[in-house]
């Protein structure tokens, strides 16, 4: 069975790069700028995919959410992106197209701040090794 | 009657970047309107003030992650022109490769996935692949092989790293751009079937006489260089730019207007280059042009995606080409020196003419810097085009009536994100 971790993030938007400070402990995992529709090509061929992406849910910072695409769509407003398109809308468009994965985990850290240029809050730095743990225990 | 309404649009969706729309109506008699871009202003005039000449390139690519390809050769076509040289031969042809690269994935995800769910009623493009899946699927390897193209000659596929003043880092090996031929091939094919797919949307009946801008070159479909020509008789060169273009603020909009100092608004984009260089579109773009009954010029801004579907055929058939007549140049680039110089560069972005200016010091520092986006150019336009349709629909309901005001405003692709160094709409009515 073939498993891919792609994090996603800005490493110069502080918290922002949850997903890469994830994916750089986890040993073949995919860093990407953006979840754009770019991501279903990555996965092609992947029987499970793991994403980790910063959110913003209002919840304290470093708090970790587990989500099944499979099961309901991911909070559009939760995973923001700048650019035109996003994680959210990407699972969206590849279950309309057939092409999720059979098995997918998407994990969300909530960003404390999303300054330019600091680098990862305390409770965000924690919170991607417990993440990074939990992803290679799996 | 004299019933008043206001349609307001808080948040334009399927645009690049933030902005809105409002309109207020007395009976079929548009009163105020507004294009409101705020997406706050990012200054990048200011900042690359003191930055090396040969940091421009990377720089203004920043402005925008859809069309970085553009800024950067604006910008060293102003320092080019600044130092007096000119890059030519295959460094000319591998710059507009690149440039082919980035009109294939812009025009692909504006026709595909922004523009084409419009005409079907759809809103969104996820909405849409339900139903259209082989499109949808189309459209996403359409703009694959642009971002492939970007880059096995740009180093990236955003933000491309191997463009520089004078030429690039590295050329390419032919067998590099050898191995992209097949899927080119392929993609020129798609974009034909799209040309015919998206000729057969519905389209309101809606002409306007606009004063069409772009690059023209006399022997090709200009891209990467070109004179700055009119469908009213304007014939400049880049330096003149100044004399005949200005940009004023507005205080709705974080984007400057651009107007032509004798006459006011233009139109830039698929429809200007089309209108003014559609003799010397490529053999099977031009056959499908045809097919589609674009006839010489079209003046009617919903039929911009069929005009764009041509371009991307274009895109493919002209990178097959400079790929088949590919020999890798002496050296990746060559020198250039504009310092104590003012240099002045336009290029197509896929929203239409990209114009820079660049005041080097002594020292080869950044002095003083002007970029005008394409987007800026055409606010005045868009809201004319909003003024226009509104007389004869003003029975629609504020629905349909938005649809379709939020429809005309994405036929230009609007980039707010680079025109704000973008759409909600409101409509009121009374």
């Amino acid at each position: 069975m073939t498993r891919l971790v792609i994090g996603l993030g800005s490493p110069f938007r502080g918290d922002d790069a949850a997903g890469l400070a994830v994916a750089g402990r986890v040993a073949g995992a995919s860093r990407r700028l953006t979840g754009g529709y770019e991501l279903m090509a990555l996965w092609e061929g992947a029987d499970e995919v793991v994403v980790v992406d910063a959110m913003r849910s209002g919840a304290p910072a470093g708090s970790v959410r587990r989500f099944d695409p499979h099961r309901e769509p991911l909070p559009a407003a939760t995973f923001v992106s700048s650019h035109a398109v996003g994680l959210a809308e990407t699972v969206e468009l590849a279950r309309a197209l057939g092409r999720l994965p059979a098995r997918m985990v998407v994990y969300g850290i909530e960003a404390g701040h999303l300054r330019p240029g600091d680098g990862l809050s305390q409770e965000v730095a924690a919170a991607a090794v417990r993440v990074a743990a939990e992803i290679q225990g799996a | 009657m004299s019933s008043e309404r206001e349609i307001e649009v808080g948040y334009l969706a399927r645009v690049e970047g933030e902005g809105a729309m409002y309109l207020k109506l007395r009976g079929s008699t548009v009163e105020d309107l507004q294009f409101r871009i705020f997406e706050p202003p990012r200054f990048f005039e200011a900042f690359l003030r003191g930055r090396r000449f040969d940091e421009a390139p990377d720089i203004t690519a920043r402005i925008c992650g859809i069309c970085p390809v553009a800024y950067q050769t604006s910008a060293a076509n102003a320092l080019e022109h600044a130092a007096g040289v000119r890059v030519d031969g295959q460094l000319r042809a591998l710059r507009r490769l690149l440039y082919c690269g980035e009109w294939i994935e812009s025009h692909g995800l504006h026709v595909f996935f922004l523009h084409a769910p419009d005409f079907l009623g759809y809103e969104s493009a996820i909405a849409m692949a339900a139903d259209f899946p082989d499109q949808i699927e189309l459209g996403l390897r359409l703009k694959k092989i642009g971002n492939e193209l970007m880059t096995v000659v740009g180093g990236r596929e955003i933000h491309p790293i191997n463009f520089r003043v004078g030429g690039f880092y590295r050329a390419p090996h032919k067998a590099e751009l050898a191995a992209l031929i097949p899927d080119l091939e392929w993609a020129l094919g798609a974009a034909l079937d799209a040309v015919r797919w998206v000729a057969g949307f519905p389209f309101p009946d809606f002409e306007r006489d606009y004063e069409f801008v772009a690059l023209s070159l006399p022997d090709r479909y200009a891209i990467d260089e070109g004179r700055v020509v009119s469908s009213r008789g304007l014939d400049i060169a880049a330096d003149e730019w100044p004399d005949h273009f200005e940009e004023s603020h507005v205080p709705w909009s974080n984007a400057l207007h651009a107007r032509l100092r004798a006459r006011g608004a233009y139109h830039v984009g698929p429809l200007a280059r089309y209108a003014l260089n559609s003799d010397r579109l490529t053999p099977a773009a031009a056959r499908a042009a045809a097919e589609a009954g674009l006839g010489e010029a079209c003046r009617n801004p919903f039929r911009s995606i069929v005009v764009r579907a041509v371009e991307i055929a274009f895109a493919c058939e002209e990178a097959l080409r400079i790929i088949a007549a590919y020999e890798p140049p002496p050296a990746p680039a060559v020198e250039v020196a504009p310092h104590g110089r003012v240099g002045h560069g336009v290029s197509e972005a896929p929203r239409g003419l990209l114009y820079h200016r660049y005041q080097i010091d002594g020292d080869g520092l950044i002095a003083d810097a002007v970029i005008v986006p394409p987007t800026s150019q055409n606010q005045l336009s868009i809201e004319d085009d909003l003024r226009a349709y509104v007389p004869g629909r003003a029975e629609l309901g504020d629905d349909e009536l938005q649809w379709q005001l939020e429809q005309a405003i994405r036929n230009y692709d609007p980039c707010i994100s680079c025109a704000t160094h973008f759409l909600d709409l409101t409509v009121e009515r009374s």
